[in-house]
């Protein structure tokens, strides 16, 4: 994948695009993860989900981008 | 009630001290985060070489909530508003590059329509309206002498702002947060006991009708502040999110059944009163075994899935019970009257019971499958929202021809201040007095700006110097923040330091810049305020409160006529939406409070009663002329709520005598509907509500006597 791609004649980086597909990966995760209750067995939910966000576009973006 | 004293009596060893102590830990723990916040969004802005870090900053001071809920709430709809507002500010920059006075006509315009937009919203989804509106300026005005620029310019702050949120959520929810979650929980919970608790209490019947009065009241104001909360957690939780639907569906049921409650006990009082104590009785009788099942163990008393099951079994018994008490009338009329009770009763321990099976169901943990949508409407104030845009529209016009005029080269900061105050301060119930504390704040803020500006940032050298040299003025900020008092001018003093502030990388010292910019921030957030003392806001005035109350009794007109799928749902929201409006603008116990009061339950009792009967009508195998004379007796009552007067009344309460007449001929299955139609009879004829004002004086002729 590009560093960089022309969208609608404007360059936008080309994580961009993955973060917005990682957000939209993370919100079914989320709530797929909300209905199965596995948050009650977490300590600290929100570290949890943003740490599994990280996780989620880092290894999205180094997949694609390297 | 009686779980708050002991609740009490174990946590007040020490009183107000740990209490004080408590909450001025939280307190610091918000300042600490929102300084924390702020130091990080600027150093990751002038990392990322954005072109303002100041705009990250801003971001953060106004989205920085004690509750991480609220401020992903809050970030959600900001972000959707920045997106939007920044297309729009481009669009209009693209339309009219060169005509100035068109682009400000139009910039006005849209500023305006965003805050009238935003009017019609609850909560913050009406931030993001006021958002998209000052986005627009924030993007289009401070490059109107170079439109080539605007496109960068919106990416620009597009991205300033969205990494203001991105930090500002993330410092929230995930260092030490301090979770609305909680709080839901907590008045889900206080909700239910109160009503478990009040519905028990009056089994011995009649309840003095200041006393329902006042738990109507506070039964609409949690069923409002519950649907508030519900969706600010629902960004803050994802397992609240998944319970949303039912969340949502219990909040009805609660509504469904105070209503019920509410009917049946006027009814009791009525019965009383008209002397047909032996019917009034009757009821009593059938409503105590509710009771009963409402009492197990005084440690299980407010455990719905102890409740349940045993109002199941009472709801499966009242029938029979209902049976055996009719038998034992004396005559047909006092049976007829019976049954109306029987009905409602029997409506009521339906809907206690779901409320408590759902919120067993709640409180269990895990939910399976799906549950009914169902969705909180408000009722919302147009004539209000359009009052909004056109003081908003000439603010900004009386500003943009001042600037175009005079060629003041600072005129963009002072159109754009307003822009962001107009819409901020819309909604707020006193807004001259909240802009001009904003003001005050502001110029507090500006203060502190130029003294970190001129003496305390020359001096320093590298990141951690400059937050050290700004930390303790943030402080302030986000301190007064947490005081209730001091909100206003916390507002003004968090944007009016970091506007003025304007951190850069390099920094640029200019104090002419300063000045002249801080003036013409000031005029812009002065002339705000004055726009509220020409077009008065709306919200809370004598104007608006009339025509909310002509909407709340124009809900009876929307029960009688409006199609009946989903009605009860929305005739119960919409309708206590609307009386919350209006009752917070009023003083408690004052003259017009009781008026609204008795307004408010004779809306809710008769458009009910008004669903019940159109439901049951649609329901049975009528003949014409039954069906007719239903009809006709519909369409009198909605036309009494909808201007209320003697004639009017008279048409209604024969109509209503009409269709009953017509259904007792008709037989069994006319015979139905009879106790939708008595209640609704009963409601027209309480002497104790409104329509008291329309009683015929006839029957009690010879009062002279006396």
């Amino acid at each position: 994948m590009p560093r960089e791609i022309a969208f609608a004649g404007v360059l936008v980086p080309g994580l961009f695009p993955v973060f917005v597909v990682s957000l939209l990966l993370m919100w079914l995760l989320d709530t797929l993860l909300g209905h199965s209750g596995v948050y009650r067995h977490v300590w600290h939910p929100p570290l949890f989900r943003l740490a599994l966000f990280g996780g989620l576009f880092g290894l999205a973006g180094l997949l694609l981008l390297h | 009630m009686a779980a708050v004293p002991e609740d009490m009596a174990v946590s007040s060893r020490r009183p107000r001290f740990a209490e004080a102590l408590a909450g001025e830990g939280r307190a610091w723990l918000f300042v600490g985060k929102s300084v924390l916040a702020s130091c990080l969004a600027a150093w990751l802005a002038m990392w990322l070489h954005l072109e303002q870090p100041s705009t990250t900053m801003i971001t953060v001071a106004i989205v920085m909530h004690p509750h991480s809920g609220m401020v992903l709430a809050k970030s959600f709809y900001r972000a959707i508003g920045t997106v939007i507002g920044s297309l729009g500010g481009l669009a209009l920059l693209c339309l009219f590059p060169q005509q100035r006075e068109l682009f400000l006509f139009s910039m006005s315009l849209w500023v305006a329509l965003c805050a009238g937009g935003a009017m019609l919203y609850r909560n913050f989804m009406a931030y993001g309206f006021v958002l998209a509106g000052y986005t627009a300026a924030i993007v289009a005005l401070p490059v109107v002498s170079h439109p080539l620029d605007v496109f960068d310019s919106a990416l620009m702050r597009v991205s300033e702002v969205l990494l203001g949120v991105f930090v500002a959520g993330v410092v929230s929810d995930a260092v030490f947060p301090e979770r609305l979650r909680d709080l839901l929980r907590q008045s889900a919970r206080g909700q239910f006991a109160r009503f478990i608790d009040f519905a028990r209490d009056s089994t011995g019947g009649a309840i003095p009708r200041a006393e329902m009065e006042q738990a109507y009241l506070r039964f609409v104001r949690s069923a409002v502040q519950l649907e508030d909360l519900r969706a600010s957690v629902i960004f803050e939780d994802p397992e609240v999110r998944v319970r949303s639907a039912r969340m949502r569906l219990l909040n009805q049921h609660y509504m469904a059944a105070s209503t019920s409650f509410q009917s049946l006990h006027h009814l009791i009082n009525r019965l009383q009163r008209g002397g047909r104590g032996a019917v009034a009785d009757a009821l009593i009788a059938l409503y105590r075994p509710l009771g009963a099942a409402l009492s197990p163990a005084p440690e299980s008393r407010h455990d719905p899935a102890v409740l349940a099951p045993r109002l199941r079994a009472c709801a499966d018994a009242l029938p029979a019970q209902a049976d055996a008490l009719r038998a034992g009338l004396p005559d047909e009329p006092a049976r007829l009257e019976f049954d109306t009770g029987a009905v409602l009763l029997r409506r009521f321990a339906g809907e206690i019971l779901s409320f408590t099976e759902l919120e067993a169901a709640l409180r269990k943990g895990r939910v399976h499958g799906n549950v009914e949508r169902v969705h909180f409407r408000r009722g919302n104030d147009r004539a209000g929202a359009a009052i909004t845009v056109l003081r908003t529209f000439l603010t900004m016009s009386t500003l943009s021809v001042f600037w175009v005029v005079t060629g003041w080269p600072f005129g963009a900061s002072a159109m754009l201040l307003a822009t962001v105050f107009s819409g901020l301060f819309a909604a707020a119930p006193n807004p001259f007095a909240s802009t001009f504390e904003m003001l005050l704040g502001y110029a507090l803020g500006m203060a502190s700006a130029v003294l970190v500006l001129f003496w305390l940032l020359p001096g320093s050298d590298g990141f951690a110097m400059l937050a050290v040299t700004i930390a303790p003025f943030l402080m302030i900020g986000a301190y007064l923040n947490t005081r209730p008092r001091w909100v206003s001018v916390a507002g003004g003093y968090a944007i009016g330091f970091v506007y003025l502030l304007a951190l850069k990388n390099p920094m640029a010292y200019d104090p002419v810049r300063s000045f002249n910019d801080g003036l013409a921030q000031l005029a812009g957030v002065a002339l705000t305020g004055v726009a509220f003392v020409f077009v008065p806001s709306v919200i809370g005035s004598g104007w608006q409160r009339a025509r909310q109350m002509r909407r709340l009794r124009q809900q009876v007109v929307e029960a009688a006529t409006a199609p009946l799928q989903g009605l009860t749902w929305r005739f119960e929201s919409v309708s206590r939406d609307l009386f919350q409006q209006v009752v917070a603008h009023t003083r408690a116990g004052s003259e017009e409070s009781r008026g609204l009061l008795g307004w408010a339950l004779a809306v809710h009792e008769c458009g009910r009663a008004l669903i019940e009967l159109r439901t049951g009508a649609r329901d049975a195998v009528l003949p014409a002329p039954v069906r007719a004379a239903v009809a006709a007796a519909t369409a009198a009552v909605a036309a009494l709520f909808d201007a209320p007067d003697a004639v009017r009344w008279n048409r209604a309460d024969e109509a209503v005598a009409g269709a009953i007449e017509a259904c007792t001929r008709d037989g069994a299955a006319g015979l139905a509907l009879h106790p939708y139609l008595h209640q609704l009879r009963g409601a027209l004829r309480d002497d104790a509500s409104p329509m008291a004002a329309y009683l015929p004086t006839a029957p009690t002729e010879p009062s002279h006597a006396s």
